[in-house]
């Protein structure tokens, strides 16, 4: 129990800050259910009293009933709860969203603080898949689990007091039936199916790696000819949830039957009391009349409660997923400064770093010097543990063993802005937003004008092309850079690098994908811009030492060691 | 082939589809449904009917205690309904669902490799997992209560009817107007959830692209910027949404009124009927039993069809859900459907008669091909990238049909491995099963040893059961390879296909692997590799190459 609360915790006080707001829709929920009650209990109070007035003015007694003050309360309330509903939706329906903001900008928050590791580990694509989702089913928290359960306890007790005017008797039946009820609803329904609405979202993860798999194994499945067995393997993991889900439907199935037996025996009870009351004539016709509806309406309180509590296991589930998401445990270092003004040596003494689930280390007792402003490739196969390494010396991965200086300084030790105000890197994923490719560009540089712009894209290449869209730098370029080839991409995000001034900079495969008589074009533009500057290449394979200009240092690295080669 | 029948398919027509797979349970749960609606007509005339015997006819309530029995069980026969109705129309889901899901996967398989790897398989999964459960609230609550929506009001109709027919009347005329409020309602809600539909998916997209770019903001220091941003374009999308909602909402704002209206319109016309203010038609024969009982009928007439509304979401999210899936059913299948005919000389592995492959976008790629393979032959396939080899190899491999010309080769089972050899969430024996479902232990350890995997399983602990990718341990580019080299030799597959099986491998890796894949054609296995690598077509006894879009045969 206590470890769920803590989990739901930190969110539960996001929404807590908006607390004005959350008790204020509750009161326009409530007031819309009371107005509805009052309809019903006003109705039928009205009825009763105008039949048993009817009756006796034909029997010629005397009789008065005053039929203007309950007519105007029967259409105020009925406008009332017409007009309430609508501002309650509206009103909820803002708060819904402005909720959704803040829990975004926070998880957003706090992937800010993420490394590599966290970044672009296999579960990457997991946990991204799963982020909005995850971030929806928190947001729904506050219309389905917080004001329902609230609107419906005040309900309760707003008519058990309005009842207890005339039938005290009745109106503890009424508070202790529903009391026991709500009970039911919530916490019961919460308790009962918490294990398999948990499981349920476990079951749809696992359901989702096997499709994976089916889909990303589909050579692999064909030429064995195996799909059958693997399908099978699916089918068996979907039989498992199919049971799971058919439990946990069943069992809301059921609570809801039981709301539905307590609300309809309720009613059936309150008749009874109160007509004992009323053979006592201590209570008037009309008033048992408006009682009995009044009790037959508030069952619309509690009808959403029970589908809404049996899935709060999958909250759970959503809740925790992003808590080990956003957990941090990374211990935070006082920042240090970089020295200003001079230039930035780099260097690595036995450096190790293992991730923990691999078997051997990426990077294997490295050794590497380079001078303040001077040039290295380093080149390696994929899978060599190049972008490792890179990571490492942006400080963006902290090392098992040893350390990356730069400057002389520990890089892992750096602020994040002095990392990004000193070092630069062209990373071998380029990503590029869903934005015009002068926003893309202005991620660098948010000041740089647009003759800056032209003249980086200029270097890399790109000025006549761009200039011959139609909506030039305006161009968007699509989820992913999807509408640019995938050489425009990296160029693209070469140029956006020139936009800055850096210190250090570490270019992984900067003419991937990029035809010869570019890349000679962009080696020329790199060598002017890479003056003063420390650098470090990745490459896979060093065709021409033309595209590396000024180049006077080079290493080798395979399965993580580090090897110095001469410069041919 | 792919028929017309299966490209025409439409959202609507794929949901009907499968609604009619389980048309039985389906209206079942729906008959329940009324029937529950039914007892709870029946209760609320006997409670009216109770009120006006103790009430104006001054009974005691111990004489009246049949009746309470009575009304008693209706509560329990409508609870019991309602869990026929609840239960029917969960399995119907389920089963529905499972079926979809099964749909979509083999479709999955008829497309193929070569359309799979184009796509993202994270998103395919996404639509088989959450898209088809999506598709759960339109079966198990929308679909349902449409019918329900479309009976029990006329049975309220019936039963006030009886008891005045004014009443009835007046709900008569409010009759004609339900489908134009069904209507209205549906088209504000339909809208407004489309519209919220695209809009949110575009947000979220935008969330999951700044997400997607976290590296890149961190590198250049513009996280805090974006987290703004992140915050400025939701509260943004809520300012935005909040004007189209004002008027969205107008729709159940109006089945509210007419519902609240009802009681209220109902409650004036009784009380003054029974006050005898009213002469007119059956208004002077009303009594509290009647006029109670239509005025706790009046807002149920109305009930189904705000209930519907309640559910109109889970018919956007099932339409949105079905638009993606449709989308891939209505993909052209690349993978032949047929059985490969037998080759016609009996020392040939593979043959190819003016073989052409095209594909619906791009028309043809390559062809005509006049190839044989023989047994046992080692072939190299070289060409530069986009020449066409990567195409024949899936040709060869079955997962394009040829659209011309004839391809005939042995009917069985053969290897497969390319650059970046696939491992499944599991253990290293699911990953072996793979190849082998039938394989024993000691048969995989064989394997993995002939691959040169044996020195890194003696390592492990847990041996053939440890878990292998993101559940468990990471496996280099190298020892992945080696994996995969151990499924061939597990396979006993008389052809081994292999597309630039060394490209990201080390040197030393390189090495053994190329020995490794000698050893296998030594065992009498035909090889054909689609490689760069000079060291690969020195090994081979063949080498074709693609010239100008030619396949020719280079003789050393």
């Amino acid at each position: 129990m206590m470890a769920i609360y803590r989990d739901f915790r930190p969110w539960l006080l996001l929404l807590v800050r908006r607390r004005r707001r959350f008790l204020l829709g509750a009161l326009l929920v409530l007031i819309t259910l009371l107005a509805g009650l009052a309809l019903l209990g006003l109705s039928g109070w009205f009825i009763t009293a105008s039949a048993l007035a009817g009756i006796a003015l034909s029997l010629g007694l005397p009789a008065r009933l005053d039929v203007y003050v309950p007519g105007g309360g029967i259409r105020f309330f009925a406008l009332a709860r017409t007009v309430a509903r609508y501002v309650e939706r509206l009103y909820n329906h803002n708060t819904v969203l402005t909720l959704l903001a803040d829990l975004r900008y926070r998880v957003f928050g706090y992937l800010m603080r993420l490394d590599d590791a966290r970044l672009h580990g296999e579960r990457a694509s997991d946990w991204l898949s799963r982020l909005t989702a995850d971030i929806d089913t928190l947001d729904n928290f506050y219309l389905r689990l917080l004001v329902p359960p609230l609107v419906a306890l005040l309900g309760v007790v707003a008519v058990s007091l309005f009842v207890a005017i005339w039938l005290p008797g009745v109106a503890v039946l009424i508070a202790v039936t529903l009391g026991l009820l709500w009970l039911m609803a919530t916490l019961l329904a919460a308790a009962w199916g918490f294990s398999q609405s948990y499981q349920q979202v476990v079951d749809q993860q696992s359901l989702r790696r096997l499709v994976v798999d089916q889909v990303q194994a589909s050579a692999e499945l064909m030429s064995y000819q195996t799909t059958r067995w693997h399908r099978a393997m699916i089918a068996s993991q979907e039989q498992q949830a199919f049971l799971n889900q058919r439990r946990l439907g069943r069992k809301a199935a059921l609570i809801n039957c039981l709301v539905s037996i307590i609300t309809g025996l309720m009613v059936l009870a309150v008749v009874w009391f109160a007509s004992l009351v009323f053979t006592k004539q201590l209570v008037t016709g009309p008033i048992l009349v408006m009682a009995t509806l009044i009790a037959l309406g508030v069952n619309e309180a509690f009808i959403q409660l029970p589908t809404s509590f049996i899935k709060l296991g999958a909250s759970y589930a959503a809740v925790r997923r992003l808590n080990a998401l956003t957990d941090d445990s990374s211990p935070s270092v006082p920042a240090v400064p970089l020295p200003e003004g001079v230039g930035l040596s780099v260097q690595v003494d036995r450096l190790s770093l293992h991730y923990s689930q691999t078997l051997e280390p990426a990077l294997n007792g490295i050794d590497l010097q380079l001078p303040a402003g001077k040039r290295a490739v380093i080149t390696g196969n994929s899978g060599a543990g190049k972008s490792s390494l890179a990571s490492v010396l942006m400080g963006r991965l902290k090392a098992t063993q040893g350390e990356a200086m730069v400057g002389g300084v520990p890089v892992w030790q750096l602020s994040s802005e002095s990392r990004a105000n000193h070092f630069v890197m062209l990373t071998q994923q380029v990503d590029l937003f869903d934005a015009s490719i002068a926003e893309n560009l202005r991620i660098a540089n948010p000041a740089a004008s647009d003759a800056m712009l032209w003249q980086t894209l200029r270097a890399v290449a790109l000025d006549r092309w761009v200039e011959q869209l139609p909506k030039g730098l305006a161009t968007a370029v699509g989820e992913k850079g999807q509408q640019l080839s995938g050489g425009q991409g990296r160029r693209l995000a070469l140029a956006r690098l020139m936009l800055c001034n850096p210190q250090v900079v570490i270019l992984d495969e900067p003419f991937a994908g990029v035809d010869a008589s570019t890349a000679e074009h962009i080696a020329a533009s790199l060598d002017k811009w890479l003056i003063n500057r420390t650098v470090i290449f990745f490459v896979h394979q060093v065709s021409s030492l033309k595209l590396l200009p000024g180049v006077e240092y080079r290493w080798h690295l395979d399965t993580g060691k580090l090897s110095q080669c001469p410069i041919i | 082939m792919v028929t017309e029948e299966a490209l025409s398919l439409t959202p609507r027509s794929w949901l009907q589809a499968l609604a009619k797979g389980e048309r039985k349970r389906l209206l079942g749960a729906a008959f329940c449904g009324v029937l529950a609606g039914s007892q709870t007509i029946v209760v609320v005339v006997g409670l009216a009917w109770l009120i006006d015997q103790l009430v104006v006819h001054d009974q005691l309530p111990v004489t009246l205690l049949p009746i309470f029995s009575l009304l008693v069980g209706c509560v329990l026969l409508r609870a019991a309904f309602q869990w026929g109705h609840e239960t029917l129309s969960l399995e119907a889901s389920l089963l529905i669902r499972q079926r979809a899901r099964v749909e979509l996967l083999d479709k999955l398989s008829a497309l193929g490799p070569v359309w799979l790897t184009s796509q993202h398989s994270g998103s395919l999964a996404n639509q088989a997992v959450e898209h088809i459960d999506a598709l759960e609230g339109y079966f198990a609550r929308f679909y349902p209560q449409l019918r329900i929506t479309l009976c029990l009001p006329l049975l309220i109709l019936a039963v006030a009817g009886w008891l005045d027919y004014l009443v009835a009347l007046f709900l008569l005329l409010s009759a004609p107007l339900i489908p134009l409020f069904m209507a209205l309602v549906g088209m504000g809600a339909e809208r407004l959830n489309r519209d919220q539909f695209v809009a949110v998916s575009r947000l979220s997209a935008h969330f999951i692209d700044r997400v997607r770019g976290m590296t890149t903001l961190q590198l250049f220091g513009r996280t805090s910027d974006a987290q703004q941003d992140v915050w400025y374009a939701t509260d943004g999308y809520r300012r935005l949404s909040m004007r189209t909602l004002r008027l969205a909402f107008l729709s159940s704002a109006v089945l509210e009124f007419f519902s609240s209206v009802a009681i209220a319109v109902v409650a004036m016309y009784v009380g003054f009927g029974l006050l005898g203010y009213i002469e007119y038609g059956p208004s002077p024969s009303l009594t509290l039993f009647s006029g109670l009982a239509v005025l706790l009928l009046a807002p149920e007439f109305f009930q189904p069809l705000r209930t519907l509304s309640q559910h109109y979401h889970d018919r956007a999210a099932a339409l949105g859900a079905a638009e993606s899936v449709v989308n891939i059913l209505n993909q052209p299948s690349l993978v032949s459907e047929h059985r490969y005919e037998t080759p016609l000389s009996d020392r040939s592995a593979i043959e190819l008669t003016a073989a052409c492959v095209s594909y619906p976008s791009r028309g043809q790629v390559i062809g005509p091909i006049d190839l044989t393979v023989r047994r046992g032959e080692v072939v190299a396939l070289s060409g530069a990238s986009g020449s066409g080899k990567s195409t024949l190899l899936a040709l060869l491999a079955g997962f394009i049909a040829p659209s011309a010309g004839e391809y005939r080769r042995q009917d069985s089972h053969f290897a497969w491995l390319d650059q970046q050899p696939c491992m499944l969430h599991g253990s290293l024996s699911d990953n072996l099963r793979l190849a082998n479902p039938e394989a024993s232990r000691e048969e995989m350890v064989a394997a993995l040893q002939g691959a040169g995997f044996g020195p890194l399983l003696a390592q492990l602990p847990e041996g053939l059961e440890t878990l292998i990718g993101e559940r468990g341990v990471g496996l280099s580019g190298g020892q992945a390879q080696r994996l995969a080299l151990a499924r061939i030799y597990l396979s006993n597959a008389p052809l081994v296909l292999l597309d630039e099986p060394t490209a990201r491998l080390d040197q030393e890796t390189e090495q053994s692997v190329l020995a490794a894949l000698l050893e296998l054609s030594q065992q009498g296995r035909t090889l054909v590799i689609a490689t760069h690598h000079p060291a690969v077509i020195a090994a081979a006894q063949r080498h074709l190459t693609f010239e100008q879009g030619q396949l020719v045969e280079v003789i050393s």
